[in-house]
Parts: structure tokens; C-alpha cells; sequence
């Protein structure tokens, strides 16, 4: 039989539109069930959760297959949509489609079928085409992901990335070279040890000008966009997600102090972040203060030229070794809310191993974790911590939380790359395991459901690959991105979790031995659906702005 | 002091390599291309001596077809200077590649041109001796060390030991594995080497006949290797040996 679905991309594009149609409905569906006259009723929201995330769900796979479309006719004008990324499209739509119609995995326990979003057979009926029909049986069927599996087999071409950018793509080789000779023959080790990220290394990672990529170039930057972010994140991911996560910090306080900064704070601040002189950290969660962040209640009150800070943080992560803190405060004791919280930019000595916070008024624990070691995690304590007053973010009080919001569009695109490096690496591991694992007489790459499985894992970080790619450029177009770059978080972050799942389950026995580095990978991997957004919140963030807005 | 880098644009190290079905070549669509990696340590070379102070402008040169481009930037953006792409779709045997080279160098004029001691792909070890050859210059072939004053101080891994010669300049060198350890391209050079400029010529432009001169027959896999068999005692292995393998 031939694999290759004939008129593929028309197929596909038929099917969009029918699966858009089945989206209309499924709005139209849940509005019913969340809205009080036109307008999204918190009350209701609640009450029909299942419902409304799903719809968020659904709405991201909608947004999936499109940015997969847009892809092929991308990669099929520059006459580079091969024989492999064929299959990858076809596939993509194949299982997507399926499962739109027959249930999307929210989490491993939790389906959202279309009677979910109130729909009914009927309803789904009407919404059908031929084009689905064929997708959902020939699409990814078995024989089209062992074709893919046969692709992938050699281990060095898993579909093009598709940016057309020559600079991209030098900056993607280097990073990979990098990676490939200073990070993947160590991060297991460094992981197993429980160590932080050599100083060298971190040093080398600021050489290579990533804590200063996205900034302006007047101050210090190379105002690179996204686009770029992304790659250079999802290649150090691919190493470690540790050192793919060392920019991050750099991109949250670059980014807080670019939007929300004085210009004087950013003439300070901005050049040594970019250059890797001074590194950031991040302090806005407490012990019961974690997705509900507005209601945080550690203290900064105004004496003279200083604010005095009191009060607990939490999950505060690479707190020891950083030498400035973004801190966000109750800077107003009369609210309870997100109006009294204030964005404190907070210098603090660098911590040593045998005096990991030094500054006065500051001390901290460090919290033992299964991944996503390298930098570590703290608790920290705050009693009679001195900020100078002038580090007040903005200059005015009660911007804190708007400040912080206004960073998420981009730290989510960032952790977002960061899912689709661990993605990518969980999926080359198990791919080099099952090509050496002999059982049976035979590579078990042999086996289909071991090769099918791994098949999947490429196709589906492609996926994941492509929306992230969209959302970044959208940001760099200038146009609100909160929801595209909320859903790439939220898909990506479930690839790579499914991806380190599966190919621990290709390595047997072996891949549950600490020894074998997909163990690592897999702890590593389940932080995404928790950090910059829990699965649920982002479904929730996703949701209320789809079905609130004129958005979606 | 001005030195020209040579680069060629190969098929990635890393790539499991396959010959088309028609036995004329190896399959390119599809594959990754990279720098060849000797040539990598060339422009790694001229970096360093740029960074000591002892030369002054770095020109790499490629010749092939026009996605050489890219392995020029990424030379560019590891630290050279300015580019030149000689242009041709044609294959190009290294005699070709010498007499190219030599064009360009007649009209650049530099004191040293480094180039890697043979690409991956044809392994033929010919351009660097027949540029030199060419051009009347002397020649530091595999260089595992270059110290650059009035002369070239090349030292070269022999069979028995270290050589080191010094070369009158203007010379040729090519460099072997040891030389160094080429760099990364960090993002704010590959900025800056978005900047630098890149000559296209044709070999007409340079005056010079790139017809082939060797005819390629046939390109084959290597033979694979037979599974191996069990013999029950020794007088049966020395049967084999003897009549079979005739090694004894």
C-alpha cells in the first residue's frame, strides 16, 4: 500500500477547516456553559472546568495543526518538504484529528472528549469531512510511522526545523557543537552529584552572548528576537535543561527591567546582565503562595532611602549563586491583592558553597529536588533585608504585578523551547538506545512498537516545535502573544514528559537504573507541566482569554 | 600581514554516509554540510595569529556551489575577515581547486594561506602541495605547531617524530588534527559576520579551466564484513588456515 496519503497538503487543508468548524461549535458549546450574558462568569468557569480547559485544548491542537500546515507549505516552496517531513505532516494530522474527535489527553488520566465541550454525536457529525475520515484511518497508521522510523533511524536528520534563516540555522550548529562537547558528556554527572552548573560552564554559556541576546543593543544586548531565543534554548536544553535554563532568569529580569525599568535602572542593570557580569534570579513565589501569586504577603516597607523586607519566599531557583534579585513585594499592607505588590530589583552578595547567603537580614535552605538540579532550589527568609528605595522598579509603587505579567508572553516562549530541547533529547536517547539494544537476535529498534513509539516522539516534538516557532514570532512581530505562547508551554511541556516517558520505557530495566542518563531526563522533564505556569493554570489563563475576549 | 584561509563545504562529519543506486557518487540531497573540519582548524589558526597581533586581515575562500556561502559565514563568523566564493556547480578535482586558489592569490596578494591537510569527503590530500607547487612558494604540510615571525616555524608529526621547518614567506601551510581546537561562533560574532562582506566570482572570472581531468568510474560501499564461524579443534583451524585463508 502506499503510505504517502495522495493530495497530502490539500487533504490536510480540508480537514483543518472541518476541524475548525468542529471548534466553532465547541465555543459556541462552552460559552453556553460558562457565560452569564455574553460575559464569563467566574462562578460558572469554575464549575465547568473540565469543560472550559478542554476547550483550551482543543483550540491549542487546532493551533497545532495549522502552525504543521503552515510548515509543509513553507518548507514545499523552498522545495525542501521531503519524503520525511511529508510523513511528519501526515502523521501530525493523522493522531491529532483522532484524537480531537476521540478524546485529547489533558494529562495521561484526564480525556476531553467533544461530549466534554457539550457536543453531541450529532453535533460532531456535522462536523466531519472525508479528509478527517482518511486521517483519522490512514494518517498515522502503523506503516507511516515505521516509514518515519526508518527516516529518523540514523540518529541525524529528524525533519527540517523550517526556519529559512541562514543565521538560525549557524546559530543552531554552534550551539549544538557547544552542547555536544561541553554539556551532554557532564550533565548526568552533575545531576547525579547533585552539583551546580561548573562556574566554567556558565561563564562559557555567557561568551557565547545568551544572557544578552534578546536585550537592545543600546544597552549592551544583541537584540536578537525570539525566534533566535528559542533555538539557542532548545539546543541547550537538549544538553541540560539546567544550562538551558541559566537564561532564563536573565531573560525574566531583562525583561521586567526593560519594560518596567527607569532609565537610569536600565543603563545600570541591563549591560551586566547581558554580558553574564551579574546573575539574576527570580523571587516571586512563597510557602502558600505558588499559582495564587497576588495574595503573597512578604513585606517591604519604605525607611528613609531603603525598603526594609520581611517575609518568606519559595522554589527560589539558583538563589545562592545570583548577584541580584528580582523580588516582588506587598509594598501596600493595606491590600490583599495584586494592586499592592511592588518589583524591587535586589542586590545581594554571591553566595560561596560554605556561605551560600551572606547578605545581611537574607538566610536560606536549600530544597532537595527528583530534577532540574544544577542551579538549585531554595527557601529563602527575609528579616530586615535592606533594598536601597531607588531599586523600586519603575519608581512607583503598586506596578509589581503588572510588571511580572508583562514578562510572561516571553518567559513562556522560553520555557516552552526548553520542553521541546528535553523533547528532542529524550527522543535521540531512547532512538540510540533502541538501536543498540539487541534482544531476540535483533536491535529492538527492529520491533514496531518500540520504533513506532520513537517515530512518534519526532513527529509529535515537530509538533510542538512548530507552535513554539509561532508563538516566538509572533512576539517578534510585535502582536500580544500571551495565549499562542501560553499553548506552546502547554503542549510542549506534555511532549517532553510523554517523550522522556516512553523512551524510559524503551531502555526496560536499564532505563530505571539512576546510572542511565533517560532517568535523569525524565525527572528533568516532569518539572515543565509544573514551573512558569502549571498545566492546569495555563489551561485556565488560556481559556478565560479565549472565551472572555474577542480572542480565538 | 594578510592570510588567505581555504574552506570546503563537505558532507557533515557525523552523517552515515550512501552511495546513490547508480554507483556514480554519494547521496547529497537530504544531508546535513558542515566545514570540513581541518579547514575549521585553518581559520581556527589564522584567528589566533590575528588575536597575536601578527596579521592583519583573515580572506577565507571557498569554491563550489552557492550554499558554500554559508560555510564561508561561518568562517566569518569565527573570526576572518571577508569573503570570496568562487562559484561553480561543477565538481571541481583539486587540481582545478589549486589553480583557483592560485588565481586568488595572485590577486590578493597575502604572505600565508592555511588550508586543512585534506577534506573528508575525498580524502585526496593534493591541493595544499599542488597550490604550493603552483605558485613557487614553500610549503609546511601537516602542521601541528605554526610560529609566525620573518618565517614560518611549522612543525610537522612524522612517522618518527617532530620535523620542524621554516618556511621563507610567502608559504603555504596545512594543517593537521593536533593543531588546535577550533572555537565555538558566539552569537555576537555571528552578528557581526552578518556584516562582512562576500565576493562571488566565477573560475571565468579567474581566468582558469576547471575541467575535470580524472574520470570517476564507480563508487561502492565498502564490502560488508561475513559473520565469522566456529571450528571444533585446533588441527580444523590449521586446515583452514592452511588451505582456505593460505596465511600459513
Amino acid at each position: 500500500m502506499t503510505i504517502l496519503l495522495p493530495d497530502l497538503l490539500a487533504t490536510c487543508r480540508d480537514a483543518l477547516a472541518t476541524v475548525k468548524g468542529l471548534h466553532g461549535a465547541a465555543k459556541e458549546a462552552v460559552t453556553a456553559l460558562v457565560a452569564v450574558n455574553g460575559k464569563v462568569d467566574g462562578a460558572r468557569l469554575e464549575a465547568n472546568q473540565q469543560a472550559a480547559h478542554g476547550y483550551a485544548w482543543l483550540t491549542t491542537y487546532v493551533a497545532a495543526l495549522e502552525q504543521m500546515l503552515a510548515w509543509a507549505e513553507r518548507l514545499e516552496a523552498a522545495g525542501r518538504f521531503g519524503e520525511l517531513e511529508q510523513l511528519m505532516v501526515q502523521s501530525a494530522f493523522g493522531e491529532y484529528v483522532a484524537q480531537i474527535y476521540g478524546g485529547i489527553p489533558m494529562s495521561q488520566g484526564e480525556l476531553i472528549r467533544p461530549a466534554d465541550l457539550g457536543l453531541d454525536a450529532k453535533g460532531c457529525h456535522l462536523h466531519a469531512s472525508a479528509a478527517t475520515g482518511t486521517l483519522r484511518r490512514q494518517g498515522n497508521a502503523a506503516p507511516v510511522r515505521m516509514r518515519i522510523a526508518e527516516l529518523i533511524k540514523d540518529g541525524h536528520h529528524f525533519g527540517e526545523p523550517g526556519l529559512d534563516d541562514e543565521t538560525l540555522d549557524l546559530i543552531r550548529e554552534q550551539f549544538r557543537r557547544f552542547v555536544e562537547d561541553q554539556v551532554v558528556p557532564y550533565a548526568h554527572d552533575w545531576h547525579l552529584k547533585d552539583e551546580l552548573i561548573p562556574i566554567e560552564v556558565v561563564d562559557a554559556v555567557a561568551e557565547m552572548g545568551v544572557f544578552g541576546l534578546t536585550l537592545p543593543e543600546e544597552y549592551g544586548g544583541l537584540g536578537m528576537g525570539k525566534t533566535a531565543m528559542c533555538v539557542v534554548t532548545e539546543e541547550l536544553s537538549r544538553g541540560y535543561i539546567g544550562v538551558g535554563s541559566l537564561g532564563t532568569r536573565s531573560e525574566i529580569a531583562g525583561e521586567l527591567i526593560r519594560l518596567g525599568g527607569t532609565e537610569e535602572q536600565k543603563r545600570e542593570w541591563l549591560p551586566k546582565i547581558a554580558t553574564g557580569e551579574i546573575l539574576p534570579t527570580a523571587v516571586f513565589t512563597e510557602p502558600n503562595t505558588g499559582s495564587d501569586l497576588g495574595s503573597l504577603r512578604t513585606r517591604a516597607v519604605k525607611d528613609g532611602d531603603t525598603y526594609v523586607v520581611t517575609g518568606n519566599k519559595t522554589w527560589i531557583t539558583h538563589a545562592a549563586r545570583t548577584d541580584v534579585m528580582t523580588l516582588l513585594v506587598r509594598t501596600d499592607p493595606a491590600t490583599k491583592d495584586w494592586k499592592g505588590l511592588s518589583m524591587l530589583i535586589a542586590p545581594k552578595p554571591r553566595g560561596t558553597e560554605s556561605d551560600p547567603f551572606p547578605a545581611a537580614g537574607m538566610t536560606g535552605g536549600e530544597i532537595k529536588v527528583l530534577g532540574y538540579r544544577g542551579m538549585k532550589e531554595y527557601e529563602l527568609g527575609f528579616d530586615g533585608f535592606q533594598v536601597p528605595a531607588a531599586n523600586l522598579l519603575g519608581g512607583v509603587e503598586g506596578q509589581g504585578f503588572k510588571q511580572l505579567m508583562e514578562t510572561f508572553e516571553s518567559a513562556r516562549i522560553q520555557t516552552a523551547a526548553r520542553a521541546v530541547g528535553v523533547a528532542q533529547n529524550a527522543m535521540e536517547i531512547g532512538l540510540k538506545y533502541a538501536n543498540e539494544r539487541v534482544q531476540f537476535g535483533k536491535p529492538i529498534y527492529a520491533f514496531p512498537r518500540v520504533a513506532c513509539k520513537i517515530a512518534w516522539m519526532a513527529v509529535e516534538t515537530m509538533v510542538a516545535r512548530q507552535l513554539t516557532y509561532f508563538a516566538a514570532r509572533e512576539k517578534d512581530g510585535g502582536h500580544r502573544c500571551d495565549i499562542e505562547a501560553g499553548m506552546a508551554k502547554l503542549l510542549a511541556a506534555r511532549v517532553a514528559w510523554s517523550n522522556a516517558d516512553n523512551a524510559l520505557q524503551v531502555h526496560g530495566g536499564n532505563g530505571y537504573a539512576e546510572e542511565y542518563q533517560i532517568s535523569r531526563v525524565l525527572c528533568d522533564a516532569r518539572i515543565l507541566n509544573i514551573f512558569e505556569g502549571a498545566a492546569e493554570i495555563q489551561a485556565q489563563v488560556i481559556a478565560r482569554g479565549l472565551l472572555s475576549g474577542g480572542r480565538g | 600581514m594578510k592570510v588567505l584561509v581555504a574552506v570546503k563545504r563537505v558532507i557533515d562529519y557525523n552523517v552515515k554516509i550512501r552511495v546513490k543506486s547508480d554507483n556514480s557518487g554519494v547521496e547529497t540531497a537530504n544531508v546535513k554540510f558542515s566545514m570540513n573540519p581541518f579547514d575549521e582548524i585553518a581559520v581556527e589558526e589564522a584567528v589566533r595569529l590575528k588575536e597575536a597581533g601578527k596579521v592583519a586581515e583573515i580572506v577565507v575562500v571557498s569554491m563550489g556551489p552557492a550554499a558554500a556561502q554559508e560555510t564561508i559565514r561561518t568562517a566569518l563568523a569565527m573570526g576572518a575577515d571577508r569573503g570570496i566564493l568562487v562559484q561553480s556547480d561543477d565538481e571541481l578535482q583539486p587540481l582545478a581547486v589549486a589553480k583557483l586558489l592560485k588565481a586568488v592569490a595572485d590577486k590578493e596578494q597575502p604572505a600565508l594561506v592555511i588550508l586543512g591537510k585534506q577534506a573528508i569527503d575525498d580524502d585526496s590530500n593534493q591541493t595544499g602541495q599542488m597550490l604550493a607547487a603552483l605558485l613557487g612558494w614553500s610549503q609546511g604540510t601537516f602542521a601541528s605547531k605554526v610560529e609566525l615571525g620573518d618565517a614560518a616555524v611549522v612543525t610537522r608529526e612524522v612517522d618518527g617524530g617532530l620535523e620542524t621547518l621554516s618556511l621563507k614567506l610567502p608559504a603555504v601551510i596545512t594543517t593537521d588534527l593536533r593543531l588546535n581546537e577550533p572555537r565555538y561562533a558566539s552569537l555576537p560574532n555571528i552578528m557581526k559576520a552578518k556584516k562582512k562582506p562576500i565576493e562571488t566570482l566565477a573560475p571565468a572570472d579567474l581566468g582558469v579551466d576547471t575541467a575535470p581531468r580524472l574520470v570517476t568510474l564507480k563508487v561502492e560501499e565498502p564490502a560488508k564484513r561475513q559473520a565469522g564461524i566456529k571450528v571444533p579443534d585446533v588441527a580444523a583451524l590449521v586446515d583452514k588456515l592452511k588451505n582456505e585463508a593460505k596465511v600459513i
